[in-house]
């Protein structure tokens, strides 16, 4: 293959995973009730529509209070099962990585409807927020881990040894050599738990209780039967959200997040 | 130095939540879902009293559902071969290629991981629909007469999941090919090789666990996707995961329910350990 040739079909399948993102937020701006285009002039009308819709409102307070807890939640016990993998896991070191990671590797559709049966058997139920904080936990559990113990690596344990012989405790250790050195894998961890934990849909579609939803099932629903803009401005908020906080994270933090 | 008593239980400690974690709400529930597949059905319940092999009778004496796993794995196989044509340039350019164009595209890729997926779907539907831009804009330049069914049939479910997973297959290969040494292409190069030679004799084969790992990714990912192909298939086309979902939410057939959500896992992992044993004798020969 020639070089500009391979160049432009880089480029034409670049444009292919963008393309279905940049329609969604270029029609949120669109004026007319139908979605077409290019769009029949520029509007902020549907963000007013949105901003008005106690509904969606509702649903991005539910998501953003989800987010918050699995974030804190997983946050704690990814990076404590983080410092258990790097420093003293010894020959069970691939499997704690495999299990670890196996919420990622199951398929979502099953580990959901397995936790909704089981929170019903041990009469848990979907009326508390119980079972749905634990599916996010579970699904984000694994990107916590991954950022923490990639920061953790180049972690001497001979600085913990130095602190403990001048008489630092366990958590004095913790919070004052460990925790500064590991903090952008933290972080870095937590913000990408919270932005699964917003985006998830399937394990929150199958745990919701009933009159409960999250923004993206809130979009889901109403994509079912409406096809107005209000959907694609919706949408756009939500991408800005994510956006947003991979950007800060990114530049102003200076955080190298891995995703994979 | 004396060794406190706790310090060998300490570690432990923090594996410990983490371990409950998973027990129990990750192990136990994917065994309560098997003894759930054996269940009797319900009257007015999710299940009834008693076990039976009923769900399992049922699910093979309806041809229906055989004949929609079918169409699952086959829409899963169109999608991974599509993805591994389509990313497999990509991967190597990322990998191999001028270093200004690497970091943007990396990011490109990796940027529509973050966007929610029914958000990513909903922007197929806006393109795909028979509304949609492309069929308005066909129309519109005299193309063609009516709108082309591109929406609520397999071929617009494959479109919208390659488009959902292709990062999926672009990411193992590229760190596949980063790992390969270039000097080993740049030898082949000097004994005479042509690039295509190259290509073929040493870099295809050296990334195969790369090919192997996307492959093997998007396909499961693919069998288990609920949105996209709710949202593009509609009412029209079902694939298994969403008949599950359905029959669940709506019918609250709980034991047949985990017994097609079974059989579809277990033919996908039988597909999934052929493919792994047929790329591992690949890779021996």
């Amino acid at each position: 293959m020639s070089k500009p040739f391979f160049t432009v079909y880089c480029l034409i399948i670049y444009a292919f995973l963008l393309a279905p993102i940049a329609v969604v937020v270029i029609a949120s701006f669109n004026a007319g009730a139908f979605l077409t285009f290019p769009p029949q002039g520029l509007s902020f009308r549907w963000y007013l529509v949105f901003f008005n819709n106690e509904v969606f409102m509702r649903a991005i307070r539910t998501s953003l209070w989800i987010a918050t807890l699995t974030m804190v939640i997983s946050g704690i016990i990814g990076t404590m099962a983080a410092m258990f993998y790097v420093t003293h896991a010894g020959k069970l070191k691939e499997t704690v990585r495999v299990a670890m990671l196996a919420p990622l590797l199951l398929p979502e559709v099953l580990t959901a409807i397995s936790l909704l049966f089981f929170v019903y058997s041990v009469g848990l139920g979907t009326q508390n927020l119980v079972g749905m904080i634990v599916g996010h936990v579970l699904i984000t559990l694994p990107f916590v881990f991954i950022n923490v113990s990639a920061s953790m690596e180049s972690y001497d344990p001979a600085w913990s040894l130095a602190a403990q012989s001048l008489g630092a405790g366990r958590f004095t250790r913790f919070r004052r050599i460990m925790l500064p050195l590991i903090k952008p894998g933290v972080i870095g961890g937590c913000l990408f738990a919270f932005i699964i934990s917003f985006d998830v849909f399937t394990i929150s579609f199958m745990l919701k209780g009933v009159g409960m939803s999250t923004l993206p099932i809130q979009l889901f629903d109403y994509l079912r039967t409406n096809f107005t803009p209000e959907a694609a401005a919706v949408s756009t908020c939500s991408i800005v959200l994510t956006m947003a906080v991979v950007v800060i994270s990114e530049k102003v933090l200076g955080l190298r997040i891995h995703r994979f | 130095m004396i060794v406190p008593p706790r310090k060998r239980f300490g570690p432990l400690l923090l594996i410990a939540p983490a371990a409950i974690l998973l027990g129990v709400f990750l192990v136990l529930p994917y065994l309560n879902i098997v003894v759930m597949s054996f269940r009797m059905p319900g009257q007015g319940t999710p299940y009834g009293p008693g076990f039976t092999l009923g769900n399992y009778g049922k699910f093979f004496s309806d041809f229906f559902y055989v004949q929609q796993v079918i169409n699952t794995l086959w829409i899963g196989f169109l999608t991974t071969f599509i993805c591994l044509v389509l990313g497999y340039p990509v991967a190597w350019q990322l990998a191999r290629g001028a270093s200004t164009f690497r970091a943007l595209g990396y990011a490109l890729v990796l940027s529509p991981l973050l966007v929610g997926i029914v958000i990513r779907s909903y922007g197929w539907t806006i393109l795909l629909g028979n509304n949609g831009i492309i069929n308005r804009t066909l129309t519109g330049w005299g193309l063609i007469d009516g709108p082309l069914p591109l929406m609520y049939n397999a071929l617009g479910i494959i479109i919208a999941l390659v488009h959902v997973f292709l990062p999926f297959m672009i990411l193992p290969i590229m760190s596949a090919i980063q790992g390969i040494d270039p000097s080993l292409e740049a030898a082949a190069r000097s004994l005479g090789a042509s690039k295509v030679t190259s290509f073929r004799r040493i870099t295809l084969p050296l990334s195969l666990p790369g090919i192997q790992a996307g492959c093997i990714l998007v396909f499961v990912l693919s069998l288990s996707a609920y949105v996209t192909p709710s949202l593009i298939g509609g009412l029209r086309v079902k694939t298994m995961a969403v008949t599950v979902v359905d029959a669940l939410i709506d019918t609250f057939q709980w034991p047949f329910g985990s017994a097609l959500a079974l059989m579809l896992s277990v033919t996908g992992a039988i597909f999934v350990v052929i493919f792994g044993r047929l790329t591992v004798m690949k890779w021996k020969a």
